[in-house]
């Protein structure tokens, strides 16, 4: 990934509308959801476009490689503001968001501070915030002290901005965007990345795994994501091997921890790349830390590939747990075609779960999909409706909820609107608020 | 699958029940990207943000570091039909609460059942729809006749033992939801044909009203067979003798313990990953086979991805105390060849070739 890959992207992204510091359209306060046009055209307007110089660019691995370049760099002032630039960042059309979300009253202040947002599930409002202060672009004074800019030199508070960034953005299912965005850090691996004394990495374990699958995606390159997961977890046993050393046990407990992730990443990649076969055969060679997650994880994937008896074999003597092996059965039965079967495990799991008062999304979400499927689909309807009722508004039940609504009326439009304004009538939590159209198939 | 809706019988009046499908598919199991929450502590990195899971629980059935849940998603669209699938629908008739139909009514006299309309506008007509019957028909690119299908689940019998089940009435707001299964096997455009049918009752008439809409949509094959028969020096202690070379060169040697060597090349020509589950031969009288494939070799079910073949191989021998060959025009017939495979989350496809043979 070249200096001038990045340059072409940047060029060839379809411009975001672009207004002087004159074009007032001061509505900010009005329309808490379009100043984003604003700021970005205000802070390119400041700050023009500057070519980063080349010796501080990490995409060069001919200079950045060698020890020598990383020796002379000073030792406290690396210079991040290559990660500030406005054109980095796009804006997010609220045209996506249903009206009820839209809805002034309903929206956060806009000096809300960021940890606020993210507490109260407005994962939106702080991908914008964090590119406020990345891009030194607050509409007010108000967002100026909420959103205080990032020194250049301030890698920490940069690179958890950018974080917060990217991992908003995915969250509400703009990873298009953030896959773009992520592009801007270039070469991760890069030595300009490393602190020049310790020779630690700058940039915090998570935006790193993160940018990975981004990267992955902007630049077009799937098999790319499994060997730098796999350069990861090379360092990953340098670092557990160097607390071992130490007799630093957390240190140990984390890069464990890490290194596992990391495995378990790159089944996932395997999988996104359609090379289920070899995802199989990964992650039966990684080691069960208890659990039976991973009994679990190797269940699932035999079903997406459609072998249902190397599934059932993975959850047999109890090596997923006992739910986990009556879950994978119930799904079973339903790869099977046995419907009529699985709705008798799914309908026996629900029950169960009630009684000893364990919530579960997705036992009542596949009891109404098994209920479709052997013609019961008021039943399922009215489940689906009741978990929704309750709080429970994952991307999958209102997805199957409004395509039950499109099956049960030619008019399913209204019936998505007014699911929409319940959901945005709850309670903004952790577990996100904000919905998007694609949700409610609006 | 495209649609168009025929005329109705009555086409200024529209009708109060409507229909809507969707093709069953397998529902598949949704992914997840967990992420770290933003700004926290290192000593919560262990656990992901639970707004990047798929699904919110208290139970541990989520493996939460990993890609697949088993939160199951509804078929997002109509996807590919293949030959040697099964494809499924369900229908679904509705009765619409329109208000349309409020209007239509607006000008029938008042009836004393509808108190929650204001006084100014006149309460509109009760209607009931009732027997609401749906049938559907399969028209394949092969034949000019069309299939009636079986619904699921079945109509309730109507008393008395008369043929056919009897319709369902719906309430405003009601569904009757029925599944088709009808199995792929021509390539080509498929129409499926749904008729509705019911009869709308005011409290002094009624009539019955009928409309049909038509799917259309086109089934693909997923599957090549090549196949290829050669000759195989006879089992050792048979009558046949010496090494045979090249294929129906035996000619007359009508011993014992003939063998040949079938091989067949399957393609996926499919636009999606298939598990090969079961391939073998079903093989006419006085033959049998030995399977040379993946089962005896103890390796896993073969994978194939779009555009990738599969080589399989069978020896086929003759026996000589079960009767003697079939010979159709100088052939001796083997038999047919079943593949069986499975899809994305256990989607089943079964095709079997033609008859497989070699010349006698």
């Amino acid at each position: 990934m070249q200096f001038t890959d990045i340059f072409r992207s940047l060029a060839s992204r379809p411009r975001s509308s672009t207004k002087g510091p004159l074009d007032v359209d001061d509505a900010p306060l009005a329309s808490p959801l379009s100043p984003q046009t604003n700021r970005l055209s205000a802070s390119q307007h400041a700050s023009p476009r500057i070519s980063t110089p080349q010796a501080r660019s990490p995409s060069r691995p001919t200079a950045a490689a060698p020890p020598s370049s990383s020796s002379d760099a000073p030792l406290t002032s690396k210079d991040f503001s290559f990660l500030l630039k406005p054109e980095i960042y796009h804006q997010i059309s609220p045209l996506s968001i249903p009206a009820p979300f839209r809805t002034p009253s309903r929206q956060p202040a806009p000096e809300t501070p960021i940890p606020d947002l993210l507490s109260s599930g407005h994962f939106r409002a702080a991908a914008i915030a964090a590119v406020q202060a990345l891009t030194s672009s607050p509409v007010s004074a108000t967002t100026a002290a909420a959103h205080p800019p990032a020194d250049p030199t301030d890698h920490a508070r940069i690179f958890e901005l950018l974080y917060t960034r990217l991992a908003c953005l995915c969250l509400i299912d703009a990873v298009p965007l953030a896959a773009q965005e992520a592009k801007a850090l270039e070469d991760l691996n890069s030595a300009f990345y490393l602190d020049p004394l310790s020779g630690a990495h700058l940039v915090p374990w998570e935006l790193r795994t993160l940018a990975v699958r981004l990267q992955t995606i902007g630049f077009g390159d799937p098999r790319g994501a499994v060997m730098s997961y796999y350069e990861l977890a090379r360092e990953a046993r340098a670092e557990i091997a160097k607390a071992g050393r130490a007799h630093d046990h957390s240190a140990a407990e984390v890069w464990k921890r890490r290194l596992a992730e990391l495995g378990v990443k790159v089944t996932g990649a395997l999988v996104e790349m359609d090379d289920l076969a070899s995802a199989a055969e990964h992650l039966a060679s990684l080691p069960e830390k208890g659990g039976g997650r991973l009994a679990t994880s190797r269940a699932l994937l035999w079903l997406h590939l459609g072998d249902v008896e190397a599934a059932t074999r993975c959850v047999r003597d109890g090596q997923a747990g006992e739910t986990g092996a009556r879950v994978v059965g119930a799904l079973a039965d339903m790869a099977d075609g046995e419907y009529v079967a699985a709705l008798g495990k799914w309908q026996a799991l629900q029950a169960e779960m009630e009684q000893n008062g364990v919530r579960d999304e997705m036992v009542g979400v596949n009891l109404a999909v098994c209920l479709l499927y052997t013609g019961q689909m008021p039943e399922g309807r009215d489940i689906l409706e009741g978990l929704a009722e309750a709080g429970l508004t994952s991307h999958t039940l209102l997805f199957n909820l409004t395509t039950m609504y499109e099956l049960c009326t030619e008019r399913a439009k209204g019936l998505k609107v007014k699911l929409a304004e319940r959901v945005a009538d709850m309670q903004p939590s952790a577990q996100g608020w904000e919905k998007t159209n694609g949700d409610f198939k609006l | 699958m495209s649609h168009q809706r025929y005329p109705s019988i009555d086409p200024k009046e529209p009708h109060s029940v409507s229909l809507k499908v969707l093709r069953l598919s397998r529902p598949s199991l949704v992914v997840q990207h967990p992420l770290i929450a933003p700004l926290s502590a290192p000593s919560d990195h262990a656990t992901p943000i639970p707004a990047s899971l798929a699904y919110t629980a208290t139970s541990d059935t989520n493996p939460d570091s990993f890609l697949l849940t088993p939160i199951l998603n509804l078929p997002p669209s109509f996807g590919s039909a293949y030959i040697g699938e099964t494809f499924s629908c369900t229908l679904c008739a509705n009765h619409e609460v329109t208000p349309s139909i409020e209007s239509l009514s607006a000008t029938t006299p008042s009836t004393p059942k509808s108190p929650q309309l204001t006084p100014a506008q006149p309460p509109p007509k009760k209607k009931f729809t009732r027997d609401v019957r749906i049938e559907a028909e399969m028209k394949t690119p092969g034949s000019s006749a069309v299939q009636k299908l079986p619904l699921l689940p079945a109509d309730p019998a109507p008393p008395g033992g008369s043929p056919g089940g009897v319709g369902t009435d719906l309430d405003p707001g009601q569904t009757l939801q029925k599944i088709v299964n009808f199995d792929l096997k021509e390539e080509g455009n498929h129409v499926l044909a749904v008729t509705v049918s019911y009869y709308e009752a005011t409290e002094t008439s009624g009539r019955t009203r009928t409309f049909r809409k038509l799917y259309q949509f086109i089934c693909k094959g997923s599957l090549i067979v090549r196949t290829k028969v050669g000759a195989l020096p006879a089992a050792a202690g048979g009558g046949g003798g010496g090494a045979v070379s090249g294929e129906g060169k035996n000619g007359e040697g009508r011993g014992e313990g003939r063998r040949w060597v079938m091989e067949a090349q399957l393609e996926n020509c499919s636009e999606d990953v298939m598990q090969l589950e079961r391939v073998g031969l079903d093989l006419e009288q006085g033959l049998r086979y030995r399977d040379c494939n993946w089962d005896v070799s103890g390796s896993s079910k073969p994978v194939l991805h779009p555009g990738e073949v599969e080589q399989c191989c069978f020896v086929v021998e003759e026996v000589a105390d079960k009767g003697s060959l079939v010979v159709e025009d100088g052939r001796i017939a083997f038999g047919v060849l079943g593949i069986g495979w499975r899809g994305e989350m256990g989607n089943k496809g079964f095709l079997s070739t033609g008859k497989l043979g070699t010349r006698a």
